[in-house]
């Protein structure tokens, strides 16, 4: 049997025999400058490490190159999900694909008709913007991003994402999936980034109920299943089932998008504030394929110029909503376009 | 040379067994894998794998990890250090002595790591934080076997 450590001593008296020729001896002290003083200096280099990388940004250019040349772990880690998921969808039988497919068309025909209604309202929409005075609606533009590999850290909820720097994606970009907010990016490496999702300890995020327009704070509570609404009283307009949306306060995340759905409302006559839980709608431990949302918000990216270079550095890697930010409508819905586009015009001829 | 490259190897693997996917309730156990591959070579080669070694395999792990740079790494240099002190004795021990005595070595680490994540502003609950240290104990023996397979393979000494 391998390594009992009593033949250790045998195998090391032989390796140095064995070595004896070429090399010298194997020392039985250690030389060199004694142990205590070098654990004093490369601790003396670790926390000074710790106090730069947490106080100022000299690091993060180091730290993004070290993080592209180690990033390949994680995709190595993630070979066999992936080589599981080659299989399965080798070994789909035509049945399902067919069921599938079916599924999806039904699907498909409904979101159509959802949004021929959505041009239509959003042009309603600007107008009454307009009779306002307030600012007008503006699409989004969003990347489409893939999951490379969760933190194995199990305190934390971050994720990595295969988009990074030269994608265009920035600190602080809005993360969704298909069914609601996921979180935002906290740091980019040149050709990956790190999510911090929105059921971490150490985010919040500012939203409104939509039901009423009630403002609250959303706080993430370290449980994949449930955000928690900070100080919120007793007498608040809360109910179960009330939809959460983003209310854009925060000037990070885009206004309107969907975070959660109301799953509890406790009011303790002990406690100060009533205790209300709010489930992710994002499918934050199970979506694979994510969206990097390039926002007027976050002015589009200001630190890397995303508008310019997005058309010609990435045309197929599926630049979702390509149209113009002065018309809100998808371009290619039939019959309801050219009348929106002009409505879109004309209500732009009169607001100065 | 040739030592350096199976060192490298392994503490690799040890890196990419670190972030591996595992399921929900196992992710609270994950065996500390570069605390043990540290420590492992630490005891065998003392003269050639010290503190520094350990050290840069801290700080890959921070990068992979997202954390501070230098928390890793220094709990790495820790186990190291530990190991210095300990391997003329424990080299000697039988396996099972062996693991016994790697306990409070993790579990010196993890509190080490417990202490410098809540500096960095978030705490994990405590108790939940030692398990790692307990399974990666239990694990040692194993481990010791794998690596001391490489060893032999390629005459490491």
């Amino acid at each position: 049997m391998i390594g009992t450590s009593n033949d250790w001593l045998s195998v090391a008296a032989a390796g140095a025999a064995q070595v004896y020729e070429e090399c010298t001896i194997k020392p039985l002290f250690i030389k060199g400058p004694s142990l205590g003083v070098r654990l004093l200096a490369l601790t003396v280099l670790s926390v000074a490490l710790m106090v730069t990388d947490a106080r100022l940004n000299v690091l993060q250019p180091v730290r993004a190159q070290l993080g592209m040349i180690l990033m390949p772990i994680y995709y190595v880690a993630e070979l066999p999900v992936r080589a599981w998921e080659n299989v399965h969808t080798q070994l789909t039988s035509r049945a399902d694909l067919i069921a599938e497919n079916q599924r999806l068309r039904a699907e498909s025909l409904l979101t159509q008709r959802k949004l021929q209604k959505l041009a239509a309202l959003t042009e309603q929409n600007v107008r009454l913007r307009e009779l306002l005075n307030s600012s007008s609606l503006v699409d989004e533009r969003v990347l489409v991003a893939e999951l490379v590999g969760v933190d194995p850290n199990p305190f934390t909820q971050r994720i990595m994402i295969d988009k990074g720097d030269r994608d265009g994606v920035f600190l602080g970009q809005p993360v969704l999936d298909a069914t609601g907010l996921m979180g935002q990016v906290v740091e980019v490496m040149p050709f990956n980034s790190r999510v911090l999702l929105l059921t971490d300890v150490s985010h919040s995020l500012p939203v409104q109920v939509n039901r009423n327009g009630l403002r609250a704070m959303a706080t993430g509570t370290g449980n994949n299943d449930w955000l928690e609404l900070r100080h919120v009283s007793d007498t608040a307009d809360i109910r179960i089932g009330d939809i959460m949306v983003s209310s854009g306060l925060g000037q990070r995340f885009p206004a309107g998008y969907p975070v959660g759905r109301v799953i509890s409302v406790e009011q303790d006559p002990a406690e100060p504030f009533s205790i209300v839980k709010v489930a992710p709608t994002a499918q934050l431990n199970r979506s694979r394929y994510l969206l990097l949302v390039f926002s007027p918000e976050s002015a589009y990216g200001d630190v890397f110029p995303v508008l310019s270079l997005e058309p010609e550095a990435s045309p197929d890697q599926a630049v979702a909503a390509p149209e113009q930010p002065e018309q809100p409508e998808q371009p290619d819905i039939p019959g309801e376009s050219s009348e929106s586009s002009e409505a879109g015009e004309e209500g732009s001829n009169d607001a100065p | 040379m040739r030592h350096s490259l199976v060192v490298g190897f392994t503490v690799l693997l040890a890196l990419l067994l670190s972030v591996m996917p595992m399921p929900e309730p196992f992710g609270f156990g994950r065996p500390m894998w570069l605390a043990m591959t540290v420590a492992f070579w630490v005891m065998v080669l003392p003269h050639r794998i010290g503190l520094v070694m350990a050290w840069f395999a801290g700080l890959a792990s921070d990068v992979l990890y997202g954390e501070l740079f230098g928390q890793h790494a220094l709990v790495m240099t820790l186990v190291a250090t530990m190991v210095l002190l300990l391997y003329q004795r424990i080299r000697r021990f039988p396996l099972w002595q062996q693991s016994l005595v790697m306990l409070p070595v993790f579990g010196v680490a993890q509190l080490l790591l417990l202490w410098l994540n809540s500096l960095a502003g978030s705490r994990p609950p405590i108790l939940l934080l030692l398990l790692p240290a307990l399974v990666s104990a239990l694990l040692w023996p194993w481990a010791c076997a794998f690596l001391d397979i490489f060893r032999r393979r390629f005459h490491v000494v």
